[in-house]
């Protein structure tokens, strides 16, 4: 009965041709199949014709073809360049490529495919897929790396701060003589303590800021805030030090700049931005902080620090941003600190949905920009 | 009626019936695998059509890898919209997966649905031997699997616009459409991960809303035995084998799957419910 129903004669062209060709209706029944595809797949014209297209595929391949090639087919009245394995009749798999188009022929919906064997592209296609596999895994293998050594360096950084606040609690202590009195070369001693307990303090937390970061796990309060009043307030808490080191600076912010920044979080990275420049900075050398809006941009604000310090070699610039890094000059002795804080403040300026990028010529000074949303 | 839900999901009402019919659209497709059976519909029912998040013209972007990791996310989805819209007395219509997606949907709202209407339902593909065939082996799922990264791989054109040229709808003629079955290929590998790994024979049993299972000839995706399990364990359900071959009865039976759909609608639901109700 299906023989009546649909059977196209086949033009003896066809079974000529380079490539499979197969007609089938709707409900899958195959309706034609030229010489090439009997052969590729080992079958007479009877094993095949009138029985359901799902035979000479793949069992994968089916399920691909009930959710995805006959609806393609079905609402699109064509389906292009879609990859199927077919099984032949010894159960090696037959990869093509199928080219179809669905119409109606003689009162009956009818599918024609053209199925072009795959032997060499299959294998590149193998290759490729199996690369991006192995490039994935080694990305998930990697990110599971870092978000164990944040998770173990919170870890620690609290462990190690527990007993670093008894070390300083009971110094204190002891200089305020509740155990005795103390002769003024214990009292130096003690200040020598305090200060190096302080100072791994400040490193332990930075490691914990970092760590916190990379886990994801710091929220961004952004408000509209006056880059001015920012910079107003910060500078207070680092001019001793400039003061110290016998250093100019200017101030270059116009009042009504306003950038759309979490206020704790700019000031930490000015503040780290300006502890910096004071650092790398030789004595008598100045310092210059300027606010702009950036050219050609109206949605960016810009806060620059620039300094006349000792500067960074042009291939060296970005690793400053990597986390523990410090970059030796032979213009500078090494310079306390953990490497981490401009790691940190580019980590805020990004969270924020601004950027903290860096200029610099050895020998003249370095420029550090923060890049913010306009407020 | 401004729910955020309504565009994530693609939500599209139409009909002049006021009880609602919410199709559900299965695995590698979306909302319009429903447009030959819809219109004979829409006289009487409000009909309610949508896409999963991550299939069709859903958000991309509202796409959560651990909510659509499991079948439950989707139902999610069908519970969603039902609220978006208010939906009272919902005849569910799913499609395969949705089918189970239906069975999550209702046990966890059985108030909100009248009936389920579930076509070629399987709830667990892997055979688990020796006691439930379900047809395939996990080597056949990795099949699938990799069929569908080799038709998502770049130069296949498979995801790419296509111009329409459907004879049977000649007013479609020319127009730029995407892929109906296109879906991002990290969506549409966890959703058939989620589909043909999930195991759902256990939720059968807890189901209190009449339903109507529609067992297709020759289903090598659900096979028979599949939809005699399904009637078995789903009591107050009706079991309708369909000449219709294949998996898509919908969309390539579209006659025969109205008419079996309608007869059944047009049973009293109260018998059916009473089922239910002496348990």
């Amino acid at each position: 009965m299906r023989a009546d129903r649909c059977r196209p004669a086949l033009d003896p062209l066809l079974d000529l041709a380079p490539c499979g060709f197969i007609s089938f209706l709707d409900d899958g029944c195959v309706c034609a199949a030229n010489r090439t595809l009997l052969e590729m797949l080992g079958y007479s014209p009877d094993e095949v014709l009138d029985k359901h297209i799902e035979l000479i595929l793949a069992v994968g391949s089916r399920i691909f073809y009930q959710t995805h090639f006959f609806p393609l087919l079905r609402l699109h009245g064509r389906a292009d360049e879609i990859f199927l394995l077919l099984r032949s009749k010894s159960g090696e798999d037959v990869a093509v490529l199928a080219n179809a188009i669905r119409r109606e022929r003689r009162g009956e919906w009818m599918t024609d495919a053209v199925l072009l064997r795959l032997v060499e592209r299959r294998k590149f296609e193998d290759a490729l897929l199996d690369a991006k596999h192995v490039a994935e895994q080694a990305v998930a293998a990697a990110e599971d790396a870092n978000r164990a050594k944040s998770d173990f360096l919170a870890m620690m950084s609290h462990e190690l701060r527990t007993p670093l606040n008894a070390i300083g609690g009971y110094v204190q202590l002891l200089e305020m003589g509740v155990h005795g009195p103390i002769t003024p070369a214990q009292a130096e001693a003690l200040g020598r303590v305090t200060r190096s307990q302080q100072h791994l303090l400040r490193l332990i937390n930075d490691i914990l800021n970092l760590a916190r970061i990379e886990s994801g796990r710091i929220d961004y309060d952004l408000q509209t805030i006056s880059l001015n009043d920012i910079v107003m307030a910060t500078l207070p808490m680092i001019e001793p030090q400039i003061a110290v080191k016998g250093l100019r600076y200017d101030v270059d912010v116009p009042l009504g700049l306003k950038a759309a920044a979490d206020r704790e979080k700019l000031e930490q990275i000015l503040l780290n931005l300006l502890s910096n420049a004071t650092k790398f900075t030789h004595e008598g050398g100045s310092l210059h902080i300027e606010g702009a809006l950036v050219p050609d941009r109206e949605d960016l604000v810009e806060l620059r620090v620039g300094d006349t310090g000792v500067g960074i070699p042009g291939d060296r610039l970005e690793l400053v941003f990597a986390p523990f890094v410090q970059v030796e000059s032979s213009h500078a002795a090494r310079v306390e600190g953990t490497g981490l804080g401009l790691s940190i403040s580019r980590d805020l300026a990004r969270g924020m949905g601004g950027d903290l990028t860096a200029e610099s010529t050895l020998g003249v000074g370095s420029t550090f920009t923060i890049r913010l949303r306009r407020g | 009626m401004d729910s955020p839900v309504l565009s994530r999901n693609n939500v599209k009402v139409f009909g002049r019936g006021t009880q609602p019919m919410l199709f559900a659209h299965g695995f590698g497709c979306d909302q319009n695998m429903w447009r030959f059976v819809t219109p004979a519909f829409a006289d009487d029912y409000r009909i309610v059509l949508f896409d999963y998040v991550g299939s069709g013209k859903s958000e991309l972007a509202a796409y959560d890898l651990e909510r659509y990791a499991t079948l439950n996310g989707y139902a999610s989805d069908v519970l969603d919209v039902s609220h978006a819209l208010e939906l009272q007395n919902v005849i569910f219509v799913g499609h395969s997966v949705s089918s189970m997606v239906g069975v999550l949907a209702a046990n966890r709202e059985p108030g909100l649905f009248e009936r389920l209407i579930l076509i070629g339902p399987s709830p667990r593909y892997i055979n688990d031997a020796p006691a439930y065939v379900g047809g395939f082996e996990r080597s056949d799922i990795e099949g699938l699997l990799e069929t569908m990264e080799k038709n998502y791989i770049g130069w296949a054109n498979f995801l790419a616009p296509v111009i329409m040229k459907n004879p049977d709808h000649p007013e479609l003629t020319s127009e730029l459409v995407t892929s109906f079955c296109s879906t991002d290929p990290v969506v549409a590998r966890r959703f058939a991960e989620a589909t043909f790994f999930a195991d759902n024979r256990s939720d059968l049993a807890a189901v209190e809303v009449p339903s109507l299972i529609m067992q297709c000839s020759d289903d090598m995706i659900a096979p028979a035995a599949v939809g005699e399990y399904v009637s078995r364990e789903l009591r107050g359900s009706t079991l309708r084998h369909l000449r219709a071959t294949g998996h898509c009865p919908h969309m390539s039976h579209p006659k025969e799957t109205v008419a079996v759909m309608r007869e059944y609608l047009r049973s009293p639901v109260d018998g059916a419910q009473s089922v239910a109700r002496i348990r």
